[in-house]
């Protein structure tokens, strides 16, 4: 079980190339999706995908540009909900880019799910725990049978 | 109240929810338990327990006169669900980022 979600890629382009893909808004569509990025910091925009009614999504991620230092870093928040205007996920996106000799490395980190932060305080939360949890059920009826005996 | 059919983020999304859910993530508790920790109505406790036992959060075992409240794998696992959903989203978007710029002329 992981909290965020990180992927780093290398390209053999310059830096300018790459963040050209990241924030132009017709490039970005091209292996992204729809959207109204527009590169300055405040910006608020939104990509658009697919409905997903059983997970409660309406199609429409709501972001707003919180960090850009061009070629180097761009930061937006990733929120949705199910169209009401309540928001079920809150997150954070955030590319870096690095120069390297031949080319450019590219980190994206998917992280900062607001509403997980006291779940995942829950540092062992994993399978095993989870099965130790299903234990207890198990105790307590035994427990129970016991009462019941006495 | 509508609000029996929460989804396992609105779940969460609140406070107090959440802080049962810590407590409940040490050790099992009585109903009556987890009240004591919080400055809320009994019935308050009761409606955020109710939420939490719909979206798969807690089991409630009956012990005598006492309800055990323990936590359970699957409103977790709806969560868990998202980031995953998620992870694959980014791989197959940089997976076409990848081959956008594979295909470019330096």
């Amino acid at each position: 079980m992981s909290k965020e979600i990180k992927h780093n890629l290398f390209f053999e382009h310059s830096p300018e190339v790459v963040w050209d893909y990241l924030t132009k808004p017709e490039l970005i569509e091209q292996w992204l999706m729809k959207n109204s990025f527009q590169p300055k910091v405040g910006c608020q925009f939104q990509f658009f995908m697919s409905p997903m009614p059983d997970h409660k999504f309406d199609g429409n991620m709501h972001c707003t540009v919180v960090e850009l230092i061009p070629l180097k870093k761009l930061t937006y928040t990733w929120k949705c909900g199910p169209g009401d205007g309540s928001i079920n996920l809150d997150s954070v996106v955030t590319w870096t880019l690095h120069e390297r000799d031949n080319g450019t490395e590219l980190q994206l980190v998917h992280d900062g799910f607001k509403i997980l932060e006291d779940y995942f305080m829950f540092t062992a939360m994993n399978a095993g725990w989870l099965m130790n949890m299903q234990k207890i059920p198990t105790l307590i009826n035994n427990a129970k049978n016991d009462t019941g005996k006495s | 109240m509508t609000q029996a059919n929460l989804d396992a983020f609105q779940v969460i999304a609140d406070p107090s929810r959440r802080q049962m859910l810590v407590l409940l993530s040490k050790e099992s508790m009585t109903i009556n338990s987890l009240a004591e920790n919080f400055d809320m109505s009994r019935p308050a406790v009761s409606k955020h327990i109710k939420i939490m036992y719909t979206a798969g959060f807690i089991t409630i075992t009956d012990v005598g006169r006492e309800r055990y409240c323990t936590l359970k794998k699957d409103g977790f696992s709806e969560l868990q669900e998202w980031i995953d959903f998620f992870d694959k989203f980014w791989i197959s978007k940089l997976k076409k980022l990848e081959a956008l710029l594979n295909k470019k002329t330096k």
